[in-house]
């Protein structure tokens, strides 16, 4: 008796987790949402490509709040934590863990590799989603698992040494008003003209002095991004690399123009919250 | 969830086999946390210590592979017969014989430190060793350039795999995750002191003297089994700070002068002494305690303790507190075979 009553529950249990699958509609499974990172210049409303220049390049292409000339020979940064938001209560956190041999949830976006750019979130939950919000820099729960493999691994020229953590954005380039001195990847310290930004500063603890400049950013969408197993939006973003250098601070290149702790890459890391713009969706 | 299991097997399998002094004679490749000592802080979750990890570490450790011109290995600064401290060079030599900043201090309990380096600058042990490789003073190489090499090996792929494979190849994680269980086991709990404070051994009368008059007079900042409390003080050696020590990572000028306050385990085959090495003898070191400290706007307030300069000490009690240092020695730790 108790046997054919325990065949009869899961022959119920059966159907019942059949039943669930036959109903699921492709419009409810969760499906991909890509976000593309494109590093430009916009200069009187108008995007322009970032054309990155080779060492020691004497032309420059840009102008910061200052009309100092300037060009750029590196741009990298990394994009941690992101979540899409919906209007009726859609919820999407991409996972963050890292282990040694990968850095899951952490982006290390590099104008020099188009395919960092891209960014490719999986099983988003099926809804419609106009909100994104993302940590530009790696915060403590990144650092204090101690080495990382992938995006956050140390060999990637993005991690202070001689301080313990991430460089958020790492900016190279040259101008004709440096006063030289600055070295970094790109630029040698005999560059007279080169000038290195390098923000990074992830201890935030109340009651100390440290300079914290990872900063959390969110964008609001004009549209929705529809979500679900037979589509694949994708959001297009700018990063505007003029308006790291003017905006609640300008940056004056002749001075200041070797960034390589916290406190000195403040102004700049400031800047950022306007220089991540939302352009548009191809749904 | 497996994690989780994982973790609380770890701690139990720790607490199952702790021993005095952190050794397991069934096995010494495992991480054994003295039954005296605090918790340890490095994330073992990530990384437990395996007897072939620790033995690659060990090898990556004396491998002049890890600087520029092959010249330099971490051994070389880090000698094992003085508790891996650097009894040469008062300020450690770098490749091209260049001139650090600071003596290379001793490695022993790293798996108990909160913050690594004179400055703290190191939050994870996993993370010390990359300071020496890419500094220009240093080892002046680079990582990507070091696991380059690691990887056209003879014998490196081979050693990796075992230990972490499978792996596509080496990267500069897993090597720094072979260098920690490498420094993990370093545990120095065997000292003459630990087998009186476990009740299985003495010491001298005038030891104890010296003991009494540490715990009243250094005890404060030299606390603990560890004798350290793990925070940065400037010790008065300077007005002027050449080196800004702990301001360099707060960047704040109130911690200017500032350095970490050092264990003194093995403290008295750990010459030279301070962050610069500038003291040769313990005998130097508390004759600055005692009647060396200068003033300054951030000196520890211990050593400005009623109007008056330093630490009340006359030489027959420096020479006690000398004799209860010389205490601290773990002769076991600096002979250990698999070290």
């Amino acid at each position: 008796m108790k046997n054919i009553s325990l065949l009869a529950i899961l022959f119920s249990l059966f159907l019942v987790a059949s039943c669930t699958d036959k109903s699921v509609d492709p419009v409810d499974e969760p499906g991909p949402v890509g976000l593309e990172f494109d590093n430009v210049a916009i200069i009187n409303d108008i995007v322009r490509q970032l054309n990155l220049k080779t060492i020691g390049d004497t032309e420059y292409d840009l102008m910061n709040g200052m009309d100092q000339q300037f060009n750029v020979t590196l741009l990298r940064y990394y994009i941690s934590h992101i979540v899409l938001e919906g209007p009726n209560g859609e919820y999407f956190e991409d996972e963050v863990s890292v282990s040694a041999t990968d850095s899951k949830g952490y982006y290390l976006i590099d104008e020099s590799d188009a395919t960092s750019q891209a960014v490719e979130l999986e099983n988003v939950p099926a809804g419609r989603y106009n909100k994104l919000s993302f940590t530009v820099g790696v915060d403590e729960d990144g650092v204090l698992e101690g080495a990382a493999g992938g995006a956050l691994d140390p060999a990637n020229k993005m991690f202070w040494n001689w301080n313990s953590g991430y460089i958020g954005v790492k900016f190279e380039g040259q101008s004709d008003v440096s006063i030289g001195g600055a070295s970094g990847e790109t630029v040698m310290t005999d560059n007279p003209k080169g000038m290195v930004y390098h923000i990074g500063g992830w201890k935030d603890i109340d009651g100390t002095p440290f300079v914290y400049n990872n900063r959390r950013l969110t964008l609001n969408f004009d549209t929705e991004a529809i979500v679900n197993s037979s589509e694949a939006p994708e959001v297009h973003l700018y990063f505007d690399v003029l308006k790291m250098f003017k905006g609640v601070n300008t940056i004056d290149f002749t001075g200041n123009n070797n960034v390589h702790k916290p406190s000195d890459g403040k102004a700049a890391a400031e800047n950022l919250d306007a220089a991540f713009i939302y352009d548009h969706i191809h749904q | 969830m497996k994690q989780t299991i994982l973790f609380v097997l770890v701690i139990l399998m720790g607490l199952a086999c702790q021993k005095d002094d952190g050794n397991d004679p069934e096995n010494p490749y495992q991480f054994v946390r003295p039954s005296h000592f605090p918790e340890p802080t490095y994330t073992f979750e990530n990384n437990p210590v395996t007897e072939n990890g620790f033995k690659l570490g060990k090898k990556i450790f004396n491998d002049p592979i890890l600087s520029i011109d092959n010249s330099i290995a971490c051994s070389s600064c880090h000698v094992k017969s003085v508790a891996f401290a650097d009894p040469q060079h008062r300020l450690s030599l770098g490749v091209f014989e260049r001139v650090g900043i600071r003596n290379a201090p001793g490695i022993a309990n790293m798996a108990f430190m909160k913050e690594f380096l004179w400055d703290g600058g190191g939050i994870h042990l996993d993370f010390v060793p990359p300071n020496a490789i890419e500094n220009p003073v240093e080892m002046n190489e680079t990582l990507a350039h070091v696991v380059q090499k690691l990887n056209a090996h003879s014998e490196y792929p081979d050693l990796f795999q075992e230990v972490f494979g499978p792996i596509d190849s080496i990267n500069a994680p897993l090597m720094l995750y072979a260098l920690s269980q490498y420094m993990n086991l370093l545990v120095s709990a065997n000292s003459a002191y630990d087998q009186f404070y476990l009740g299985k051994g003495s010491l001298t009368a005038n030891q104890q003297k010296g003991m009494k008059l540490f715990e009243e007079k250094c005890a404060s900042c030299h606390s603990g089994v560890l004798f350290t409390n793990q925070d940065y003080r400037n010790n008065g050696l300077d007005t002027v700070f050449m080196d800004e020590g702990r301001a360099r990572i707060t960047e704040w000028d109130g911690d200017l002068g500032k350095f970490k306050v050092p264990s003194l385990r093995n403290v008295a085959i750990t010459a030279p002494y301070m962050h610069d090495g500038r003291f040769n003898t313990l005998e130097e070191v508390l004759d600055h305690y005692a009647q060396g400290v200068i003033m300054s706007p951030t000196l520890a307030s211990e050593l400005q303790q009623n109007n008056k300069l330093g630490i009340d000490l006359t030489t027959d009690e420096q020479q006690l507190i000398i004799e209860f240092l010389q205490t601290l020695t773990d002769w076991e730790f600096i002979s250990n075979p698999i070290f």
